[in-house]
């Protein structure tokens, strides 16, 4: 599959993998972009100057571009987050918020809001 | 091979003692040699819900200060040959066992008994880490409710990274399939979906527990319980023998397989 457009980013940081899932408590802080193979449950933290991206179930809090990078996304094979921040702004799902995407999802700031949209872009059903 | 096995929660009042009490008299019914230790010190139980209470002497820190032999602290069950007790003491705190002293009365456990089972006191703090320290095998308790299981969740992740056992199984107590069934409740599918480790039994919500405990029993022996049918499932399954799960359909009608969101916003 080729990368998706949505993601055909120049991004020169480090980025490190996470090979488990994140269980309530525990977080992952990182100068850079981190990918985690597994999921980030509730009461978990993951915290990156760049992307995050989690190749499972995205549950706890996610702080992606902290330090203020605007153009960090955040990527999740299932975006369910507690709390999802990018740079300086913060938003979490409405409290009535029972949709179950069935599909990987991408936020990211636009036009000074965080968005979320299917991903790869297109990839609505 | 002897086993030590910690029941731990993380949450408080989940039934750990009640799962600690029912496995034990499970095994010992099968004909194995179990010790069952009360690491909940300051706050013990496991010998009123075993009926045994009346018959302490010494207990697990007079043998750690050595003010007695190990062998005079176990009290023998009153109802199943096998099954042993040995009780902490009510009048200290979490500081009087240190992980290291768990680990050297465990060793000499193993040398007399089939299966050291430890029950857990609620917390992530020293007296869970002194509890959980001398174990090659733990079993989480949760019931199905959003706090518990983000406890058992941070139990987990501890028994994992800190203590280095890898495979804890699961246990869910207190599931009532008919609220499950209506949307209130979180279905077994819905915790597993979280916590992502083995299932080894699911409990109902029962009256007969609370009637056996204040009694001083346990229902893993009682034919007419569900419960106690669940409870002797979960034995065989610590024994390695495949049994399927109990369909808890006491309340009518079919096993929900309904998945539900469970409220993550704050
Ligand atoms: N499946 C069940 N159905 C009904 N009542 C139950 C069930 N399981 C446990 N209980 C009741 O819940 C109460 C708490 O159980 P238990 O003492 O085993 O919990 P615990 O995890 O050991 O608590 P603690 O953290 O205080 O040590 C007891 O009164 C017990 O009888
Ligand atoms: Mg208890």
């Amino acid at each position: 599959m080729a990368i998706p457009q949505a993601y055909d980013r120049k991004n020169d940081l480090e980025t490190i993998l996470v090979q488990r899932t994140l269980r309530s408590g525990q977080s992952v802080s990182y100068d850079g972009n981190v990918v985690i193979l597994g999921d980030v449950n509730p009461g978990a933290q993951v915290t990156a100057t760049g992307d995050v991206i989690v190749m499972g179930v995205m549950r706890g809090i996610v702080h992606a571009g902290a330090g203020g990078n605007d153009s960090a996304v955040v990527i999740a094979f299932r975006l369910r987050p507690t709390q999802l921040r990018i740079a300086n702004h913060i938003s979490r799902p409405p409290d009535d918020d029972n949709v179950d995407p069935e599909q990987a999802e991408i936020a990211r700031v636009r036009d000074g809001v965080i968005t979320i949209e299917a991903f790869p872009p297109g990839g609505e059903r | 091979m002897s086993e030590v096995i910690v029941v731990t929660s993380g949450k408080g009042g989940v039934g750990k003692t009640t799962t600690t009490a029912n496995i034990g008299a499970g095994l010992a019914m099968l004909g194995h040699k179990v010790v069952l230790v009360d690491a909940d010190t300051g706050l013990r139980n496991l010998d009123v819900v075993l009926g045994l209470e009346n018959r302490i002497v010494y207990d697990l820190t007079n043998v750690i200060n050595e003010e007695c032999r190990l062998r005079q602290a176990i009290i023998k069950d009153k109802r199943f040959e096998g099954l042993h007790l040995l009780p902490t003491a009510q009048t200290k705190d979490k500081s009087a066992v240190t992980p290291e002293s768990m680990q050297k009365l465990c060793t000499e456990l193993k040398e007399m008994f089939d299966y050291v089972i430890i029950d857990c006191p609620a917390g992530i703090e020293q007296g869970f880490m002194s509890a959980v320290a001398a174990a090659g095998k733990a079993i989480v308790v949760t019931t199905p409710e959003v706090a518990a299981v983000r406890d058992a969740d941070r139990v987990i992740g501890l028994l994992e990274s800190k203590v280095g056992i890898k495979d804890p199984k699961l246990i869910v107590n207190r599931l009532r399939t008919k609220m499950v069934r209506s949307g209130n409740m979180m279905s077994v599918d819905d915790i597993v979906d979280i916590l992502a480790i083995d299932l080894l039994g699911v409990i109902p919500e029962d009256e007969k527990i609370v009637i056996s405990t204040n009694r001083g029993e346990t229902v893993v022996d009682n034919e007419h319980s569900l419960s106690g049918k669940a409870f002797k499932n979960i034995v065989w399954r610590i024994l390695g023998e495949p049994v399927p799960l109990l369909d808890l359909q006491d309340e009518g009608g079919f096993l929900s397989r309904l998945r539900k969101f469970i409220g993550l916003s704050n």
